[in-house]
């Protein structure tokens, strides 16, 4: 029985498990499977709960039919057996009483073996005894009456010896083992005294064995077992298959809004029939299409926006052209006016310019929005590139006492890229520098490796303090408003440099500090793959803005030509921004 | 003799101020800002070159562009206000000879439109042969045999320049600065779209060029003589 209940969950846990023992050919992966099985899947855990609680309500049941059943079997058994022995007792009594043997010995023994005959007709048992109580010999006394050899078989304890001498007009009964061989077969001895005339009191001892009740008493709780065990199987099984129809849909929604999350919006639940799956999937269905659609709207408004920004910039420049014609002819007359107008003049054709620029820029945030640039690459060589545009940017350098240094380990291979926005991000880091430098050295750092090239651009000005570093690539921005520019950015340099720079692929970087200048790092990936790891040149440098200049390294001042070509190209890209403020 | 410039365009303020700035540098103008009547206006007024507007009612800048080049090569230079890759290639491709993008100051301007009036010298009575073509460079004319190839004085400034040098890969920049006069870097397109449209005129099989051979990563070259 005990061992029966030890494996009962053992058996039921098998069918839940198999479909992991499959996958796993290591059976000592088996912990970590099933763990993870049973964080994973609530359909395991619940169908293995249920077998767990149902295995152990159906085991309680059982064991308690089993008892009940067993004392059952076994009082009823002994009333019989009571009833049985009382009446045949009665009957050899009877006999008893009615023999008249005259002190013969040979009456009483034959009296003796009429009463066996009494009893082994009377009871159903042939296995009795009747001892005679009184131990002292007698020459008279037949010895003992034993029939179908119950003193090999049956061990009458002293106990119930001592009970059954004591008291004449009871019935007593014990159960005992019947030893039938090597085995032992549960029966019960009733015992009870019988008056033999001459003789005194006799013990009358039969036994019974429980043999058919204990057969009975298994094949019952084998039954029970064999029930039990199926009904766990059983509700396993429907556990199974019911959890099946409620984690399906679940395992559904969640990868339905998985889809939705990953910006698949036109994904929809499938609505069957009226339950709570259907609400679900219902309002699922109702929550999407009002993503899909607010979605879309702020999509279509942005779009909007983006075209009305593009057109304003396109219908701006016609008359700007006008505007800009007329000024730059009043520019040049200027001699011709009085000293207020010829200032007015120079005003005019300063600001005309300067909102030129504003609006090419504008227009090139607006590509970017609308997501209309296209890259056109060319091979190119980034040191000869940062060469360039130092060599024409040099009067403005001169004018701000700055030194501007290349320093260039590395980034002489050509590489893919846009010559043309790469050639404003620098001028823009550069400008930038040199407004904010304060006059002191400026060190551009190309250098690349595998992957990568890079271009630093670090100044040894005021620096910038970490809030605004935050700030530096938003539109319009300025790192200190109360400052005076000089070189009159539009405020949008540095986000189109950010813009120009992903549109690469590549990434700008910022490190500033204040007293210690700033350092801005642009890191192109080569090929146009895409940013792994460190960049050539660190984003931190490792220098001291007091060391002196010579200690910095491998800086080399740079043969700076101001050539026909240098002076004309920062005109070139009259509709690209140049050097903005620090925007 | 000055040169007679047609602006189409039909912002009046524009073309009366592109006019003011044309004639203070010595050009004669004649103004038309209705698209439908420009080619017309063109055939009467025979200019030596004209501005035209991309965004124009009536008839747009591209479309005047084609039955302008249909019937002669005379420079024409767009003014856009889109650099969108898109226009700019288009008009290139219906054969435009060049581009401004608004706004453009006036020096910018009349360099552009005197690079298309006054070609380069070239070297006179010099007679160039590349591929099975020979080339009269006094005479304009380039000749297939007896055939005479028209081509627009850029195209024929543009396989000039190649042809006097046949032993020299030209960059698309070198070939800016020699036949468009930038001395900066400027749109390689312009290049890339004129090259397109030569070898349409000149090669015997376009896919297959062997007057204008491409040099991978660097540039053009003429083909060699036959």
């Amino acid at each position: 029985m005990a061992r029966g209940s030890a494996e009962a969950p053992g058996g039921t846990k098998a069918p839940a498990a198999r479909p992991a023992m499959s996958r796993v050919r290591d059976w000592r992966a088996w912990p970590g499977e099933v763990a993870l099985l049973w964080r994973r899947s609530l359909r395991f855990r619940t169908v293995l709960i249920t077998l767990a609680l149902t295995a152990l309500a159906i085991l309680v049941a059982c064991v308690w039919m089993a008892l009940a059943i067993q004392n059952d079997l076994f009082d009823s058994r002994a009333r019989q057996v009571q009833a049985d022995a009382l009446r045949a007792s009665v009957e050899a009594q009877a006999t008893l009483d009615s023999a008249e043997p005259q002190g013969s010995e040979v009456q009483l023994q034959n009296l003796l073996l009429a009463v066996g005959g009494t009893i082994a007709q009377q009871s159903e048992t042939d296995l009795f005894t009747m001892k005679r109580s009184d131990q002292t010999p007698s020459s008279i006394a037949p010895p003992d009456l034993v029939s179908g050899g119950f003193e090999s078989y049956v061990t009458v304890s002293e106990a119930m010896r001592a009970a059954v001498q004591a008291d004449a007009s009871r019935q007593w009964w014990q159960s005992v083992s019947i030893e039938v061989g090597d085995r032992s077969v549960p029966g019960i001895v009733v015992g009870q005294q019988l008056q033999v005339p001459e003789l005194g009191t006799y013990e009358l001892y039969l036994a019974y064995d429980l043999a058919a009740a204990q057969q009975t008493l298994g094949f019952v709780q084998l039954t029970l077992w064999v029930v039990g065990v199926g009904l766990v199987l059983l509700i396993g099984a429907i556990a199974w298959f019911v959890l099946r129809s409620v984690t399906t849909p679940i395992g559904e929604a969640a990868d339905t809004s998985a889809r939705l999350a990953a910006g698949e919006l036109g994904v929809r639940l499938p609505v069957r029939g009226e339950d709570e799956f259907a609400t679900l999937g219902r309002s699922f269905n109702a929550m999407a299409d009002s993503i899909e659609s607010q979605i879309k709207e702020l999509a279509d408004l942005s779009l909007v926006q983006q075209r009305f920004v593009s057109d304003v910039s396109h219908e701006l420049r016609t008359p700007l052209t006008t505007i800009r014609l007329a000024a730059d002819m009043i520019n040049d007359r200027r001699d011709e006016f009085d000293p207020a107008t010829a200032r007015a003049a120079e005003l005019l054709n300063a600001q005309v310019q300067r909102f030129e620029t504003l609006l090419s820029d504008l227009l090139e945030i607006s590509r970017y929005d609308a997501g209309s640039v296209q890259l056109e690459l060319e091979p190119t060589s980034l040191a000869h590139l940062a060469e360039d545009v130092i060599a024409s940017m040099h009067t403005l350098a001169e004018q701000h006492g700055s030194d501007v240094r290349l320093v260039a380990p590395g980034g002489y291979s050509p590489v893919e890229l846009d010559p043309r926005r790469v050639r404003r991000i620098v001028r823009n880091l550069l400008g930038n520098a040199i407004e904010h430098g304060e006059g002191r050295p400026i060190v551009v750092t190309v250098d690349s490796d595998q992957q990568t090239v890079a271009l630093g651009v670090r100044d040894f000005g005021i620096g910038m303090r970490p809030e605004d570093v935050e700030h530096v690539f938003d539109r319009f921005w300025r790192a200190d408003p109360s400052r005076s520019r000089t070189i009159g950015g539009t405020g949008l340099g540095l986000s189109i440099a950010l813009g120009d720079a992903r549109l690469h692929g590549g990434e700008l970087a910022v490190w500033s500090e204040p007293g210690r200048g700033s350092n801005f790092v642009l890191m192109l990936p080569r090929s146009g793959g895409q940013l792994t790891g460190t960049s050539p040149v660190p984003v931190e440098p490792g220098d001291d803005a007091s060391a002196p200049l010579d200690d910095l390294g491998l800086t080399q001042p740079i043969d700076v030509q101001v050539t026909d070509a240098a002076a004309s190209d920062s005109r070139s890209d009259a509709d690209a921004p140049t050097a903005g403020g620090r925007s | 003799m000055t040169s007679r410039i047609l602006v189409v365009d039909d912002d009046t303020a524009l073309a009366e101020m592109i006019g003011i700035v044309l004639r203070t540098e010595g050009f004669d103008t004649v103004f038309c800002a209705d698209g439908a009547k420009a080619v017309d206006v063109w055939r009467s007024e025979r200019p030596d070159l004209i501005l035209l507007d991309l965004m124009l009612p009536g008839m747009d800048g591209i479309e005047i562009c084609t039955l302008v080049r249909a019937e002669s090569g005379v420079p024409i230079i767009m003014l856009t206000a889109r650099t969108d890759t898109a226009d700019v290639v288009k008009g290139l491709e219906s054969g435009a000879d060049d581009y401004i993008v608004k706004p453009f100051n006036p020096k910018e301007l009349v360099a552009r439109i005197r690079t298309r009036l006054r070609p380069a010298a070239q070297p006179a009575g010099e007679m160039l042969r590349v591929g099975d073509l020979t080339v009269d460079v006094a005479a304009h004319e380039v000749r297939r045999g007896d055939t005479v190839i028209a081509l627009t004085p850029l195209e024929f400034e543009l396989l000039v320049a190649l042809a006097s040098k046949p032993q020299q890969v030209f960059s698309r920049e070198m070939l800016l600065e020699q036949v468009w006069g930038y001395h900066y870097k400027a749109d390689t397109r312009l290049v890339n779209v004129h090259v397109q449209r030569l070898r349409a005129k000149v090669e015997q099989d376009p896919d297959n060029p062997k007057i204008v051979t491409t040099v991978r990563g660097v540039g053009y070259r003429a083909g060699a003589v036959v």
